[in-house]
């Protein structure tokens, strides 16, 4: 198993990292890689208002995904970017539910044998997520700022 | 002259779609057969009030990105995907 995706409740936790990092399989070839690529989204404090574009202040992100597809969708994704860019492996996990101010709601690792193709997977995973997969979040404004919006 | 037949499809909705729409479903009446291109077509004309969402937006059929000319079936399940917003 190179490519594991995996949508965890909450933010996503050091213990789920290791967890599918380990079920990728890929520390066992440790040695023949000489990159590994990592990259952690963290919840801002403060996000753009959908209607207005000034800065709120935010308590927490609700993620909403529409399953299964977007398990199915993360899977495809990292699978195609193991394909693309010769990877020793890729693992990607997302937030479903309530990601607070400062927690992280993704982290995507890429190994490879050198720095470009595990750096350009990275960055290319997080486009094509951010395209293609069924995950939607909500902002949850900071108790002075009243209302819900949809962002 | 005859009429096309028509039915009622259920297509489930999202983030501001669904906010906009106040609900988590809205029905369309598509002609018999359909295309996912139809469904999609249909969607703000009968619904305004999700228009915006639909520039860009794609329709799954039964947890997949549907082709424009897929057919949509009795009891697949369609979900408008619009303004994603993962990571």
């Amino acid at each position: 198993m190179k490519a594991i995706a995996r949508i965890v409740d909450g933010p996503v936790t050091a213990h789920a990292e290791t967890d599918a990092w380990r079920a990728s399989g890929v520390h066992e070839g440790e040695g023949t890689f000489g990159a590994r690529a990592r990259f952690e989204g963290i919840v801002r404090h403060g996000e753009p208002d959908g209607s207005s574009g000034a800065i709120r202040m935010l308590e927490a992100l609700d993620y909403e995904a529409y399953e299964p597809m977007a398990t199915r969708a993360l899977e495809s994704l990292v699978r195609s970017m193991v394909e693309r860019h010769g990877l020793h492996a890729c693992v990607l996990l997302h937030s479903r539910g309530r990601v607070r101010v400062g927690q992280v709601s993704l982290v995507v690792l890429a190994c490879a044998a050198h720095r470009a193709p595990a750096l350009a997977a990275v960055g290319e995973c997080i486009e094509l997520l951010k395209r293609d997969v069924p995950i939607w979040k909500h902002a949850v404004w900071a108790a002075d700022s009243g209302e819900q919006q949809f962002r | 002259v005859g009429k096309t037949a028509e039915r009622s499809v259920d297509v489930l909705l999202f983030g501001p779609a669904a906010r906009a729409a106040g609900a988590s479903s809205v029905s369309v009446l598509v002609p018999e057969p359909c295309a996912a291109s139809e469904v999609l077509a249909r969607l703000p004309q009968q619904h305004p009030a999700i228009a915006f969402a639909l520039p860009g937006s794609r329709l799954a059929v039964n947890h997949a990105f549907a082709e424009p000319d897929t057919v949509v079936r009795q009891g697949d399940e369609l979900a408008l995907i619009a303004m994603v917003s993962g990571g």
